[in-house]
Parts: structure tokens; C-alpha cells; sequence
């Protein structure tokens, strides 16, 4: 008796642990069960990122029938997340590509559904962000939103007297920054923050000079790196090296109101609205034109439109395109806008929309810094991106911390790029 | 003895046998699916161009020619080299010295070796952030230590290429000599108290004693401690990930870091394989030694 029971046991384990082994990983129904189907959606902070709460809710108010479900992410994880996530063969119907580098990754794997037909149904007059999508005449993916790089600042530091802030050289920017900078060791303010990111020294540089960031010939990135490591070392900028062991936050450290002056992306926007209606920061802040190198009077800035995409292996494909195609439309656009995004499609009601949130700035300046004349690509596409990404972000980091000069540096990443990237 | 009597033993034994089979074979089985059989997937992978979606394209010795060429494969083994000399003979040196401060009889020596262990138990995520702010060039309490003691210019710790994997050093001893102490601290309970007594008679002072009665004791415990430390040391990768992410620039990359790029990032699993499968072989042939090192001296 006793025996049988003890082979029973270790049957009964047996079994357990191979059940155990092998379920999970199904990711649930593809029906609720009222009968709705799902759609999920891999997406990043869903909390604290409104626009995404604002397109499932208006789409699904529109779709009964479609029950979309967020599949939430850590923003700083996402790319390796959807890289492992995919890899292993996951089912997630919607995959959001937060950058074109990561989109061509994927794309380029073939991971992603053609979605050729409902890119030739758009409007493409009032869509921008398109292009970088193409890969060899297809699309896989349908931007969403746009955002492009601004110059936020703190009203109370900075006045519109001290400069023209529509018509900001670096130069200008610099001496502005310099002047703003008051006080040392806790009451520091200092004029401007630099995210400790690449693009603030590279993509300024590659856009406005017109140079090119994959042609592992750097020579471009000069004065703005110079530029940045002079607003370091005169205390108007907090030193890279700070700001990167202590995980700076731009958002931290310009509502606490301890900066004059950050160039940043328009996403930013959304989230000082939001913390301003929750209260926890009270900070008066307004919108500039990113300041230029050349001073012919035209407006270049760079940036970066987020998309949608759908994964190949999606259970509820043509559900999933739906969403896709909506959240891209001037539906979708409105939805966006009015949580203070700046979406893809912009047509005129749309953008009327986005001013008319409450908080935004809404002044002439605002408003021109909304109309750039030439939005570059942060990062052009291609299947050597992912490789030459690692390499200038490495230098980057070197150059900034003073490690290398910015000659040595430059010469640096001109010789890796052309050695190792193939 | 009968035949009958033969059988039934013959019986029994297969019985046990099964028996003992089926209480393994669980873990086993979990084992071979998880760890055993993806292993020599790698070993075939290495010599494979594979990016987890299309037909993996056998290329022979292609990915191994590669790694010759590989600027970041050199820096990422001199890295984890340099990481492991660091990191072996300190913590080896720090778990040994805490484990025999904390076997005499201390008041509250319970509190003290639990609160060295505790490091060991804390979420890596949680020292390598906290370490990091402790290390901060402007802020940091450390460097406003050193700036205090008169050293005008502190190391710039994770934001220098010079100091970042000393840095990393200080940090993973910090949290690995706890568990380390322990082993020791089991090792020591382990050595006769007579030996020191004799010792003590024949007038041994108490570094005498501790170099002929303590290490000699201890040796099977250090070859153990050695031996773990050493495969630690190169698969190395959560603590530089969140403390330096490699950097700056490739100060600190070390080799799984490596692996983890190329294959998850960058798609190319051929070439993560084959560098798993070289890093394996490292520590493979450094391990080997390490054991025929251990035979000769027990002779």
C-alpha cells in the first residue's frame, strides 16, 4: 500500500513538472469571453504615457467587437524586451516600434506584416513621418505620432527680452545658457541640461549641416561638441559624468526649475501638461525652435516618428491592422493631440486640437517652434544602423566624460565604423 | 545461495534502481530541455550564420575568423580578464579574512556575519544603483571622502575608462564575500581544535598558526571558493549591464555582454554561439588546471 502510494507521488511530480514545463507561453484566448476579440498591444509605461490610453479607448469605443489589451513594458527595456519577445515567437498582435532602428531590425527579419495596402490608402498630404518606413518599396509599420526636437524653457529664468529666442544660433543659445547660470552646490541653477544622449551632440550636427551618420566620416560633429563640453566645463551645463552615474532625469531636474533651458523632443511636452494638472510640479514653461547652425532664417530639427507595426506570427491579424489604421488616421490624430502628442497625420482641425489643450503654450513662439521647415531623421535606416549606433555611443560617452578629445574621438569613430561595420 | 533467492536480488536491485531513476528523472528531464539539450544547440550554432528566424546556413569556421578580426571580442576578453584578476584573489583574500574575525567568540557575532551575508541576498539591481551613487564623481560620499582626506583629485570611478572596472571590482567583492565567508566559515568549524592547542604548546604565534594550521586546513574549502570564483569571474554580466552598461566607451565590456549583444540585439546567434562556445573553453581549460594544480599538492 505504502509503495503504491510512493509511486503514485513521484508519478503524480513527474506529471506536474512536465505540465508545468510545457503549458504557459499560449498568452491566453485570442476571444474574451463575451466573444470580443483581442488585440494586444506591446507598449511602454502605459501609466504614465497617455497617448496610449487615449487610442485603445477611442478605438475600442468605436469597435465593440475588439477588446484591445496592453502588454506593458519598462520604456528603458522595450527594444530588448520586443528583441526577446519576437525572437522566441511570441503572439502579440501589435507591436509598437518605438525608433526607425529598432523598426528596421525587425522588419528587416522579417518579423513584421506587410502592411503595403494600407499605406497607398492614406492622405499623404497631411502625414509626415512616412518615409523612413520604406524598406526597398514596403512598409511594415504606420507612424503614429511624430515628435521633433524643441527648445523647452523656464519662463522664470529665461525672458523673451534677454534674446530672440525664434532666431537662436547655438551661439546665442550658449551665451544665454552662461548668463542663466547662478548659484553652486545645492542651489545651482544652471542655464541648460544636456541629456546625456548621442543625438543631442550627433543627430543637431547631422541635421543642420546635412551630414550623414552612417558614413563613418565624423568630421561634422565638431562644433557641437565642442559647443557641449564648453556650456560643461563654464558650469552653465551639469557635467556628463554627473548626469549619467546619478540617471539624471531631464524631467526631474527641469521641473524642479533648476535649468533655464533643455533641448528635448516634443513628447516632452505631454508629460510636463501632465504633471502640472497633477500638481506636482508648477513650473512655467514655453516651446522655442531648436537653435540652428546655419543663420539663412530656415528652421532644420530632427526627430523621430513612432509606429505601429504587426507581428507576422499575430493570432487576430485583420483586427490588429484595423487598430493599426485607425490609430494612424485622423482619428487616431485627434485622440493623440488632445493628451498634448504631436501625431503623424496633421491636418488643420487636428493641430487646432493640440493647441487648444489646456496648459499648452499657445503663443506666436510655440507656434512656430510646432513648424519646423525640415524634420531630419534622427537616424538614418539601414541593416548596418544597430551596429553603427553601438560605436557612436560609445565615443560619445568618451568624448563627453573628457576621456578623449573631441579630435580623437572623431578620428575614433571614423575608424571603427569603417573597420568593424560590414 | 538458491537461484530463486538470485532472481529475487536481481529483481530488487532493477526495482531500486527504477526507483531511484524516477526520482531524478524530473529534474532531469527539466534539466535536459532547459540546460542540456540548448547547450549543444550552441555548440552546433557556433558554426552556423542563424538570426532565430531563417534556416541556420552552415559556414563552418566563418564566425571563429571572425572573432580573430573582432576589435570588441579582444577588448571584451581583456575586460573580463582583467575583471576576474581583480575580482578572484580580492574576494577570496576578504571572505578568508572576515571568516576568521567572525569565528571567535564575539559579542553579537550572529548580527555581524549575517549582516556580511546580507550583500549576497540584496537584488543586484539594487547594489549596482546604489553603488553607482555611492561612486558619483561630484556627489558621491565616497569621493567627498577622499576630497575630505586631502586627495584633491578623487578617481572618476564609472564615468573614467581608467577606474570603471575598479569600480565594478570593488562592488561585485562587496557583494560576493559574504557568501564566500560563509563556505569559509564552515570550513574553519571544520579544523580540529587540538591542532591549534598542539600548535600553541609548541610555541606557534598566531600567524604561525594560521599559516601552518588554519590554511593548510582550509585547503579543500579555498579549492572549492577558487573554483567558483573563477566561473563567476568570466560569465560576469547582470553588475557591469545595470552599474556601466560597458561603458565608458568599451572600458568594461566583458564577454557575455558581448554574447548578449550580438545574439539578442543584433540577431546574429551564429556568432554569440561561438564566442559562448570560446568562453566556455576559457573557463573550461583555466578550471582544468585549477583541479590538476589541487591533485599535485594533495600528493
Amino acid at each position: 500500500m505504502r509503495k503504491t502510494s510512493a509511486r503514485a507521488l513521484t508519478a503524480a511530480v513527474a506529471v506536474t513538472l512536465l505540465a508545468a514545463g510545457c503549458g504557459g507561453g499560449d498568452g491566453g484566448s485570442a476571444t474574451t469571453a463575451d466573444g470580443r476579440k483581442v488585440v494586444k498591444v506591446a507598449l511602454w509605461n502605459y501609466d504614465t504615457t497617455p497617448e496610449f490610453k487615449a487610442l485603445i479607448e477611442g478605438f475600442e469605443a468605436e469597435n465593440p467587437k475588439i477588446d484591445i489589451q496592453p502588454v506593458d513594458i519598462l520604456a528603458d527595456d522595450y527594444a530588448d524586451k520586443v528583441t526577446t519577445m519576437l525572437a522566441g515567437g511570441d503572439s502579440t498582435d501589435v507591436l509598437t516600434m518605438k525608433n526607425v532602428t529598432d523598426y528596421a531590425r525587425f522588419a528587416t527579419r522579417g518579423q513584421l506584416k506587410s502592411l503595403d495596402s494600407e499605406v497607398e490608402a492614406l492622405d499623404k498630404a497631411s502625414y509626415s513621418g512616412l518615409d523612413p518606413f520604406e524598406l526597398d518599396g514596403h512598409y511594415y509599420a504606420m507612424p503614429y505620432r511624430h515628435d521633433f526636437w524643441v527648445l523647452f524653457y523656464n519662463k522664470a529664468l529665461i525672458k523673451p527680452a534677454d534674446a530672440d529666442l525664434a532666431k537662436l544660433s547655438w551661439a546665442d543659445y550658449a551665451s544665454l545658457a552662461k548668463q542663466t547660470s547662478t548659484g553652486g552646490g545645492t542651489s545651482k541653477v544652471y542655464g541648460t541640461y544636456l541629456q546625456t544622449w548621442r543625438s543631442v551632440a550627433q543627430a543637431i550636427a547631422a541635421a543642420q549641416t546635412g551630414g550623414d551618420l552612417l558614413s563613418g566620416d565624423y568630421g561634422f560633429f565638431k562644433d557641437q561638441y565642442e559647443l557641449a563640453l564648453d556650456l560643461q566645463k563654464s558650469g552653465a551645463a551639469m557635467p556628463f559624468g554627473t548626469a549619467k552615474s546619478q540617471k539624471v532625469q531631464y524631467k526631474t531636474i527641469f521641473e524642479s526649475g533648476k535649468v533655464g533651458m533643455v533641448p528635448m523632443g516634443s513628447w516632452f511636452a505631454s508629460a510636463l501638461l501632465e504633471d502640472r494638472a497633477k500638481g506636482t510640479t508648477d513650473i512655467d514653461w514655453g516651446v522655442a525652435p531648436l537653435p540652428q547652425i546655419k543663420g539663412d532664417g530656415t528652421k532644420t530639427t530632427f526627430g523621430s516618428p513612432t509606429a505601429f507595426a504587426v507581428n507576422k506570427k499575430a493570432r487576430n491579424s485583420p483586427e490588429a491592422e484595423q487598430f493599426v489604421k485607425w490609430a494612424s488616421g485622423p482619428k487616431g490624430a485627434a485622440a493623440i493631440a488632445k493628451v498634448g502628442v504631436v501625431p503623424s497625420y496633421t491636418g488643420e482641425e487636428v493641430m487646432k486640437a493640440y493647441f487648444a489643450v489646456k496648459g499648452m503654450p499657445s503663443d506666436a513662439l510655440a507656434a512656430q517652434a510646432m513648424k519646423p521647415d525640415s524634420v531630419k531623421l534622427e537616424m538614418p535606416v539601414s541593416d548596418k544602423t544597430s551596429d553603427i549606433n553601438q560605436i557612436l555611443d560609445e565615443e560619445h560617452e568618451l568624448v563627453m566624460s573628457g576621456e578623449k578629445s573631441v579630435e580623437q574621438g572623431i578620428e575614433e569613430m571614423n575608424k571603427r565604423v569603417k573597420s568593424e561595420v560590414r | 545461495m538458491t537461484l530463486s533467492d538470485s532472481t529475487t536480488g536481481k529483481r530488487r536491485r532493477r526495482h531500486n534502481t527504477l526507483v531511484g531513476w524516477s526520482f531524478i528523472l524530473p529534474n532531469f528531464l527539466g534539466f535536459a530541455a532547459l540546460t542540456l539539450l540548448p547547450v549543444f544547440g550552441t555548440l552546433l550554432l557556433a558554426f552556423t550564420d542563424w538570426n532565430s528566424y531563417s534556416t541556420p546556413e552552415w559556414i563552418g569556421f566563418d564566425n571563429f575568423r571572425r572573432m580573430l578580426d573582432d576589435g570588441n571580442f579582444w577588448t571584451a576578453l581583456k575586460n573580463t580578464s582583467w575583471y576576474a584578476i581583480g575580482h578572484i584573489p580580492l574576494t577570496l583574500a576578504a571572505a578568508l579574512g572576515l571568516a576568521v574575525l567572525l569565528n571567535r567568540k564575539l559579542r553579537a557575532v550572529g548580527v555581524l556575519r549575517t549582516a556580511f551575508f546580507f550583500p549576497y541576498i540584496t537584488s543586484l539591481v539594487a547594489v549596482a544603483v546604489v553603488w553607482n551613487m555611492l561612486l558619483s564623481p561630484e556627489l558621491g560620499p565616497v569621493n567627498q571622502f577622499l576630497k575630505f582626506v586631502g586627495i584633491a583629485h578623487p578617481p572618476g570611478w564609472t564615468t573614467s575608462t581608467d577606474w570603471a572596472m575598479p569600480a565594478l571590482v570593488i562592488t561585485s567583492v562587496w557583494r560576493d564575500m559574504g557568501y564566500y565567508m560563509v563556505l569559509y566559515l564552515a570550513g574553519l568549524q571544520a579544523i580540529p581544535g587540538e591542532l591549534y592547542e598542539a600548535a600553541r604548546v609548541d610555541g606557534a604565534g598566531a600567524w604561525k598558526r594560521f599559516w601552518h594550521v588554519t590554511l593548510p586546513g582550509l585547503r579543500p574549502t579555498t579549492f572549492f571558493v577558487l573554483v567558483m570564483l573563477t566561473v563567476s569571474s568570466f560569465k560576469i554580466f547582470d553588475l557591469v549591464q545595470v552599474m556601466t552598461e560597458g561603458g565608458p566607451g568599451r572600458s568594461t565590456l566583458v564577454l557575455s555582454q558581448l554574447i548578449y549583444r550580438q545574439g539578442i540585439a543584433q540577431g546574429r546567434f551564429g556568432y554569440a554561439s561561438a564566442i559562448s562556445l570560446v568562453l566556455f573553453l576559457i573557463v573550461l581549460a583555466i578550471t582544468l588546471v585549477q583541479f590538476q594544480l589541487q591533485r599535485r599538492s594533495e600528493r
